[in-house]
């Protein structure tokens, strides 16, 4: 094959080729490397290798996975959805232990209701729930935990010192926990034998427990933030177990109660929002 | 080094690329960044944005090195998708918020069909007809043969509408064709 | 009201911070300008918190601390200064799962890096300046850990800040390791004001024209490392054998002793002062060894 003189592959490279070299030479170019590789030596060396750089940090770094790349193409911002990508409650691990501790206590109420254990019972015993009830806001209110807490934190610090809101951080980690760790609870209830409001009669509790947690952690130490809410639902849920009326706790007068929590709560948080932007340290 | 044996060379990177393998992608860009960056030039005078591409490029043959099928050169295949890159990054840099559909370049028809017609371009009848075109004709055609680009995505490198891209080709062939008498073969047929 | 341009990235007046009973920081007065200063000090002599506190990570329990002339106590003057701020915390961990350039992206995420194609830049560039290249694809748990002290200073590098705070880099590092340390400090890109703690003292000799020496969170010193040394002028000496009068006294791996004080020992010679010297005799001074 006859090549470009080096004169011609010179004034192509450096762009003073007239219309028709460009063209012949191009066509020339796509079978032939020798003429190729005399072209890229007109390229500046440092840009080549700054593109080189950058485009094995991209392929290093990927896309995300198909998930996020759904979420990009819904218009989620790319840098939310990194922040997110350090969340533990979001981590599949995570989600995989609740789903197992759900099914489980799931399985046993179902068990006790539907007499495969214990004595036959003519209908659903509502006190076969008492273990689901007491467990399910818990397991959301863990999720929120693992999200904002500085110990499940590891870069926590870096976090602090960063120009990134730390309130915004707080709030996109947990909003994300809730949906997530919501989807598994309210999917279990619908399946056990029980009201059939059942799952939506836990939104509100969990809900207002995770406001609770993260408004106490402004006051307070927030481990012991979230010990606290997480006693305030067992206290009553164990208590009314006991008394043979579990599905009291998830009641309208109990609901009432859960709504006007939860909005004190979210007004607390937003009135003292500062607080977490210097973290939830000492 | 014999041009066939380079060509081996590359499709066996570009294999090799498709099973994952890194030290290949970085072999590939070593061997065609260089031309490419300065074909991309030609027809893009920004350089922050032909810098995108480039990354861009590489990045696509990453993720989609195994829709290479073997047939035509890998530095065709490589330009097929960087050429696409290229106008993906003009048009989000134009505001345009619609994306065009990735599809393989067919290096076959674009490539043999005018190879040696197109080397012989500069001193053959061909040559002389092309550069008796206006030069919007002739970047018109030249996007939508040399570079095998549709209607719509030569309109995003030209900067003109679509339908000013078809009618400009449309004038291009019929100028070629009569410039040529109507003989050349390749010209011929629309 | 005339405005004076000065070199000083940071000033502190009386600064206090305690927890519980410990005085952290007692009542503490500095400026650190451009270049390297070195925080030196034995631990729990405040290092941490001090550097804490000028990351805007930690408050204040008294006193005014001025950042690029701005109030980290000011909210929103807080977050201009944490857009200029490069931080590499003592304990600094990691997200497990994490490879070397995830991480650095999440890290640029959190500087306000909106961008991917400018995030992957930045990074792309600290790789490069801390010689991390050929890792970024590898998980941080299986990085050595000198590799991982230049994954926390690229981490601080991120958006080019102009004031890095480095809070015992060289822990944990072997010698070859600290030099090349030292070789990066000294070719970072632009030109921010860095300061760096260690509780050795050839570390300040080799890299830090500015030593701060800090003993029980107070400031003991403040000046070059040649002044630290000149403080022990005229009361070094290097001895056959042991003297029990010196205020300090160790056998050298020469075999030969060396004393720290006023009245030479019998048969013993003045030598030159090192840093070290320096600094013990400030320690010594202070009460405290």
């Amino acid at each position: 094959m006859t090549h470009i003189s080096e004169d011609l592959l010179t004034s192509y490279a450096v762009g003073t080729a007239g219309a028709i070299n460009l063209w012949s030479v191009e066509a020339h170019l796509t079978g032939c490397a020798s003429c190729r590789s005399a072209v890229s030596a007109h390229v500046d060396a440092d840009r080549l290798a700054r593109n080189r750089s950058v485009l094995l940090v991209r392929a290093a770094i990927g896309d995300g996975g198909p998930v996020r790349r759904l979420l990009r193409r819904c218009g989620v911002p790319d840098h939310l959805l990194g922040v997110l990508a350090a969340t533990p409650s979001l981590r599949a691990s995570w989600l995989l232990s609740v789903l197992a501790v759900v099914a489980v206590v799931a399985v046993e109420a179902a068990a006790v209701s539907y007499g495969w254990i214990g004595q036959p019972a003519p209908h659903a015993s509502p006190e076969a729930l008492a273990p689901f009830l007491l467990v399910a806001p818990l397991l959301v209110l863990g999720g929120v935990a693992a999200a904002f807490l500085p110990v499940f934190d590891p870069a926590n610090r870096l976090a602090v010192a960063a120009p990134f809101s730390g309130f915004t951080l707080l709030l996109v980690r947990t909003v994300c926990a809730l949906a997530v760790a919501l989807i598994p609870v309210t999917g279990i209830a619908f399946v056990l034998p029980g009201p059939g409001w059942l799952p939506f009669g836990l939104l509100l509790p969990s809900l207002a427990l995770s406001a609770f947690a993260l408004a106490a952690a402004t006051v307070m130490d927030p481990r012991a933030a979230a010990v606290l809410a997480g006693l305030a639902w067992m206290v009553p849920a164990s208590l009314l177990a006991l008394a043979h009326v579990p599905l009291s706790i998830v009641q309208p007068d109990a609901q009432f109660a859960c709504a006007a929590v939860l909005f004190a709560c979210v007004v607390v948080l937003f009135a003292r929002h500062s607080r977490f932007e210097m973290g939830l340290m000492k | 080094m014999r041009p066939g044996a380079e060509e081996r060379e590359d499709a066996v990177l570009l294999r090799a690329v498709a099973r994952g393998d890194e030290r290949a992608l970085t072999a590939l860009y070593d061997r065609h960044a260089g031309w490419l960056t300065v074909r991309m030039t030609r027809r893009c005078a920004m350089p922050d944005l032909v810098d995108h591409a480039i990354q861009d490029t590489f990045l696509a043959v990453w993720r989609e090195a195994g829709t290479y099928r073997g047939g035509g050169d890998v530095a065709a295949f490589i330009w097929g998708i960087g050429i696409r890159r290229l106008i993906d990054v003009i048009r989000r840099e134009n505001g345009s918020r619609r994306r065009l559909p990735w599809r393989a370049a067919e290096p076959e028809t674009v490539v043999s069909a005018e190879d040696q017609v197109l080397v012989g371009i500069e001193h053959g009848r061909l040559g002389q007809a092309l550069a008796g075109l206006s030069p919007e004709l002739r970047a018109a055609i030249e996007a939508t043969v040399l570079d095998g680009l549709t209607c719509a995505e030569a309109g995003v490198l030209l900067g003109v509408a679509e339908g000013t891209v078809k009618s400009r080709c449309h004038r291009a062939r019929v100028a070629l064709r009569a410039a040529l008498a109507g003989t050349d073969p390749v010209w011929g047929t629309s | 009201m005339s405005v004076t341009v000065s070199t000083e990235a940071v000033r502190v007046d009386g600064l206090s911070r305690r927890y519980g009973a410990v005085r952290a920081l007692d009542a503490i007065d500095l400026t650190l300008e451009r270049g390297i200063t070195g925080l030196l000090g034995p631990n729990g002599a405040g290092k941490t918190t001090l550097l804490s506190v000028l990351a805007t990570v930690s408050e204040p329990d008294a006193g005014r601390v001025s950042v690029f002339g701005l109030d980290p106590g000011d909210a929103a003057e807080r977050v201009e200064i944490r857009r200029r701020l490069g931080y590499l915390p003592q304990e600094l961990g990691y997200h497990r799962h994490f490879t070397v350039a995830a991480f650095l992206d999440y890290v640029a995420i959190l500087k306000e890096i909106t961008d991917r194609r400018r995030r992957a830049e930045e990074v792309a560039m600290v790789l490069t300046v801390t010689g991390l290249e050929d890792r970024a694809r590898s998980r941080i748990r299986t990085l050595s850990g000198g590799m991982r002290q230049r994954l926390g200073i690229a981490q601080a590098l991120l958006g080019a800040p102009d004031l890095l705070i480095l809070d015992e880099p060289t822990a944990g590092l072997d010698p070859e390791q600290r030099l090349r340390f030292r070789e990066l400090l000294s070719e970072l890109p632009g030109d921010p004001a860095i300061v760096l703690s260690t509780h050795q003292a050839d570390d300040i000799a080799a890299i830090c024209p500015r030593v701060i020496v800090l003993l029980n969170g107070q400031v003991r010193f403040a000046g070059t490392p040649a002044g630290l040394a000149g403080t022990a002028a005229g009361q070094v000496w290097a001895a056959d054998e042991r003297d029990n009068g010196a205020h300090l006294s160790w056998r050298g791996g020469d075999g030969r002793w060396r004393h720290i004080g006023e009245q030479p020992p019998a048969g013993a010679e003045l030598v030159s002062p090192t840093v070290e010297d320096g600094y013990l005799l400030v320690s010594h001074a202070a009460g405290t060894r």
